[in-house]
């Protein structure tokens, strides 16, 4: 590879170098894996919370068998516009990576005998069913844990398995809009509630673009796996991961509690402001957005001088006067005043420039707002192999997101296999883990049971 | 107690808030060095912290920046609510690591320790000599993680990130906000956070892996690819499409109906996806001619069908109250609720119960009320111990207790300036006024 592709703007030219050859993607494969030990039974229904945090493990080695109920995963069908490629749409597809995919009706008896045949030998199993649903079968976690004390059973859902408001909320299904609106976060992003420009209308939580909620609730359900396995490794006990979406974002959710605990007030919403760190804002250029940046006095002293508006350093000289917002709107208003004439471009030209002049006053940061459409086209993501294009030979041609595991020196995260059609593992699966034969299993699907 | 055979119908029976101090972490033993400023670092160890991990923070002459970052430039008690946040259960050591004599101490500290994160620029360990080669002579155990946005090599590396970069380098901004408005940028930090959490993941992996072998690792992560990977369907949408995906309001494009809808009295987040979801939705509506009309999920995503559809559950819902929706929900088996603010979860008995909001007795700053990181476990349940504190102040535990260092060795590093304290001209880096000189002072 070209050398300036692995050194970039690096300090140091050797480091980076170094950290390449040992986080090569295209050594990726001949690597062991973290977590090639652990088996993991994904019992997820409509939630990519659960699907994320399977993703995660399959990602570090783990084996994961998705199952499914007959007729598929209803996630399949959760896909933009009704988009579908063959059974599954394009969010599954994501999500489907490095899963063995299996059908099981748990609830008929002989379904559930499976599955606690199967519960016997895992490390893990994740369900997000509403509470108690797999109580009722005989299949909850003190059942399962009777014939498996090693398991680490997690249950992903908005409420939680107990607490004061989980009996009116267990007959609810877990979604992400759901658990962004109780994760508190998303009562502080939208619109600024302060800002006269804003009509009315507008002024109304948001919530993230993605499914925020799910993606993080994910991501706590795996740090939960992974530190109630670390305890197992020692210990050898199991238990119970309640991971509730809502939580995960709440946990994250800046200074909004510790403010009210500490003034008795509560923050607004904010927009692109920030009543703490200002400008740290996207502001309107030639060509979309950028974000800008200069909340420190130097730092804001340096964007004044680049914007040749000496004014505005000595109407706003501190922090103080900064972090009001009454006046941010004003200071935005000002820097877009300036930011109009130019491209993103141009304006990251001109901060370059100004960095590397000896007289400069601070530092200011710029970065395009990007498209999805941008994103897809830059060297560095592929550089670093951020997507993975594969020809797959059920879903055609495809690129999803990369294991972001990938640049770990021993272990790297990889993407072995996409999605897989609904029921495509039966055979192996039940053969390895239970011993199933072609006859038995023919029998099974005869009865509905897979 | 509950700890017995668990009761199918009370889940509640296996976690009991009462013996949480009395629960093993899950995480204790492992020991974590943060070279840290800001949000994402100091995230990453606080996840671990929370849930055992014995961190050793250390800050610069002018401490952390986050010392300084603070809502309205608002201190309590002469703290800074923005250094509190992702700062709980640490010890503080004021020692620049760049300093050669400070790189020793680092060094044998390293011998003993499991875990060394950085986010600074990167390579800047290196160039002081800490690179993971160097750590992994004097400790092969050692797991490193370094994170930036860009990551440590590539035509990018080096380039400055803040989470509002990372949000818009990685598309999140440009799908966030009302279709018929500008981006906007998340109401926290939330590329910082999600990225540390996933730094902590990516760490707890490597000492998975490391019980299994005794092989440590060096972990390069990197922020802006991190919200890339969180953004569900983008990718394989304008892959498929050659189109951006644009943002559409609290409307998902991908479900249907979810979305956030107006009421007498405030706003709710409703979504009923399944046949039976959908026509429990119906039902409370009353108007089962909807479900007749777009019983299947598909067809409802559409984009002219999903329109249709959402505008008649906002004209129903405009003439209710968000209670009475919730209600509704719960007895039909679709999902809606209200959107929480600080208040509401502060005082909320289900997050008290859950853990999920902890009361504890900070020794330095008194009571305090705040989340605590999730998942509940019910064996080894997370906790709060302690709050932020001022720099420095645990120099004497750490060198002495753990290095075994005397005393006058460790006064001597104080004179010349190796190790330092608080500066008195700065309220946001010293003890709360008042302090009597000892209280939470860890004893050597």
């Amino acid at each position: 590879m070209d050398e300036s592709n692995i050194v970039g703007l690096s300090i140091n030219r050797e480091y980076a170098k170094w950290a390449h050859r040992e986080t090569d993607p295209a050594k990726v494969s001949g690597k062991p894996e973290a977590l090639d030990d652990m088996l993991v039974l994904d019992l997820s229904q409509a939630n990519f919370a659960g699907l994320f945090a399977s993703s995660l493990l399959a990602e570090m080695g783990a084996e994961v068998v998705r199952i499914e109920p007959r007729g598929g995963d209803p996630a399949r069908k959760m896909t933009p516009y009704g988009m579908m490629i063959g059974d599954a749409g394009l969010a599954y597809i994501v999500e489907g990576r490095n899963k063995h995919h299996v059908t099981l009706d748990i609830a008929r008896e002989e379904g559930r005998k499976l599955l606690l045949g199967l519960a016997r030998k895992a490390d893990v199993l994740i369900h997000t069913f509403k509470p108690g649903h797999l109580d009722s079968l005989g299949l909850g976690y003190g059942a399962l844990r009777e014939g498996n004390p090693g398991l680490i059973f997690t249950a992903i859902h908005t409420y939680g398995q107990f607490g004061a408001d989980s009996g009116k909320g267990s007959n609810q299904p877990d979604y992400d809009i759901v658990d962004q609106a109780r994760g508190v976060i998303m009562s502080v992003t939208g619109e600024p509630d302060l800002d006269p420009a804003v009509p009315d209308a507008y002024k109304k939580p948001l919530k993230h673009g993605n499914w925020m909620g799910w993606y993080a609730g994910g991501a706590w359900a795996m740090f939960g796996i992974q530190t109630a396995m670390l305890h197992r490794r020692k210990t050898g006990k199991g238990q119970l991961v309640d991971a509730s979406p809502p939580e995960g974002l709440m946990a994250i959710s800046n200074y909004v509690m510790q403010y009210f605990h500490m003034s008795g007030q509560q923050m607004p919403r904010a927009g692109n402001y920030d009543y703490a760190v200002f400008p740290y804002t996207y502001v309107k250029c030639r060509d979309g957005f950028t974000f800008i940046s200069g909340f420190s006095d130097p730092n804001w002293a340096a964007l004044c001088e680049i914007m040749g508006r000496p004014d505005l350093r000595e109407r706003f000289p501190t922090i103080r006067e900064r972090l009001t917002p009454e006046n941010q709107p004003t200071i935005q208003h000002e820097i877009e005043r300036f930011t109009v004439g130019y491209t993103s471009d141009e304006i990251q030209q001109m901060i370059t420039a100004y960095s590397k002049r000896p007289d400069k006053k601070g530092t200011v940061v710029t970065g395009r707002l990007e498209t999805s459409g941008d994103v897809l086209k830059r060297e560095h993501w592929g550089v670093r192999k951020t997507f993975v294009r594969v020809n797959d030979p059920e879903y055609g041609e495809v690129l999803v997101q990369n294991s972001t595991f990938k640049s770990m020196s021993k272990t790297p995260g990889r993407v072995k296999w996409l999605c897989r059609p609904i029921g495509a593992d039966n055979e192996t699966v039940y053969g390895k883990h239970l011993g199933l034969d072609v006859r038995q299993l023919s029998e099974l699907k005869a009865n509905g049971i897979v | 107690m509950g700890r017995g055979k668990p009761q199918a119908d009370r889940p509640g029976e296996l976690f009991n808030r009462e013996i949480r101090f009395d629960t093993p972490e899950p995480l204790k033993g492992v020991r974590v060095l943060e070279v840290c400023s800001v949000v994402l670092g100091p995230a990453t160890c606080d996840y671990l912290a929370e849930f055992g991990a014995e961190v050793i923070k250390f800050e610069g002459r002018k401490g952390d920046q986050m010392r300084y970052v603070t809502p309205y430039a608002y201190f309590w008690k002469g703290m800074s609510p923005g250094l509190e946040i992702e700062n709980h259960n640490k010890y503080w050591v004021g020692m620049h690591v760049g300093n050669p004599k400070a790189k020793a101490i680092f060094l044998e500290l390293v011998k003993k320790a499991d875990v060394v994160v950085d986010n600074l620029t990167p390579g800047r360990m290196a160039e002081w000599g800490l690179d993971y080669r160097t750590l992994r002579e004097v400790n092969p155990k050692i797991v490193q993680l370094h994170v930036s946005g860009y990551g440590s090599w590539g035509p990018w590396t080096g380039r400055t990130s803040y989470d509002a970069v990372a949000q818009s380098m990685g598309a999140l901004a440009s799908i966030t906000g009302f279709e018929d408005r500008g981006p906007i940028k998340s109401g926290v930090w939330i590329a910082d956070w999600v990225t540390g959490l996933m730094c902590a993941n990516a760490i707890l992996s490597a000492l998975n892996y490391r019980e299994r072998t005794g092989e440590g690792q060096f972990i390069d992560y990197l922020q802006v690819e991190n919200v890339i990977r969180l953004l569900d369907w983008t990718w394989l949408y304008s892959f498929k499409t050659g189109e951006d995906r644009k943002r559409s309001g609290n409307r998902d494009l991908a479900i249907c109906p979810s979305d956030l809808f107006g009421c007498l009295d405030g706003q709710v987040a409703l979504a009923a996806f399944s046949e039976e979801e959908f026509r429990g939705l119906c039902e409370a509506m009353g108007q089962m001619d909807l479900f007749d009309k777009f019983r299947d999920p598909l067809h409802r995503l559409r984009d002219e069908n999903a329109r249709e559809l959402l505008d008649r559950i906002a004209d129903w819902a405009a003439g209710r109250r968000v209670e009475e929706v919730e209600a509704l929900a719960s007895e039909h088996g679709f999902a809606a609720a209200r959107v929480l603010e600080a208040k509401d979860v502060y005082h909320s008995d289900h997050f008290r119960e859950r853990g999920a909001i902890q009361e504890y007795e900070d020794p330095l700053y008194g009571k305090m009320v705040q989340q605590c990181y999730p998942p509940v476990l019910s064996e080894t349940p997370g906790r709060l111990k302690w709050s932020c504190r001022p720099l420095g102040f645990d120099n004497r535990f750490v060198l002495r207790k753990m290095l075994g260092m005397p005393e006058e060795e460790v006064k001597a590093l104080e004179e010349e300036g190796v190790v330092f304290r608080w500066n008195p001209d700065v309220p946001s880096q010293c003890p709360p006024p008042g302090w009597d000189g000892s209280s939470g002072v860890k004893t050597p």
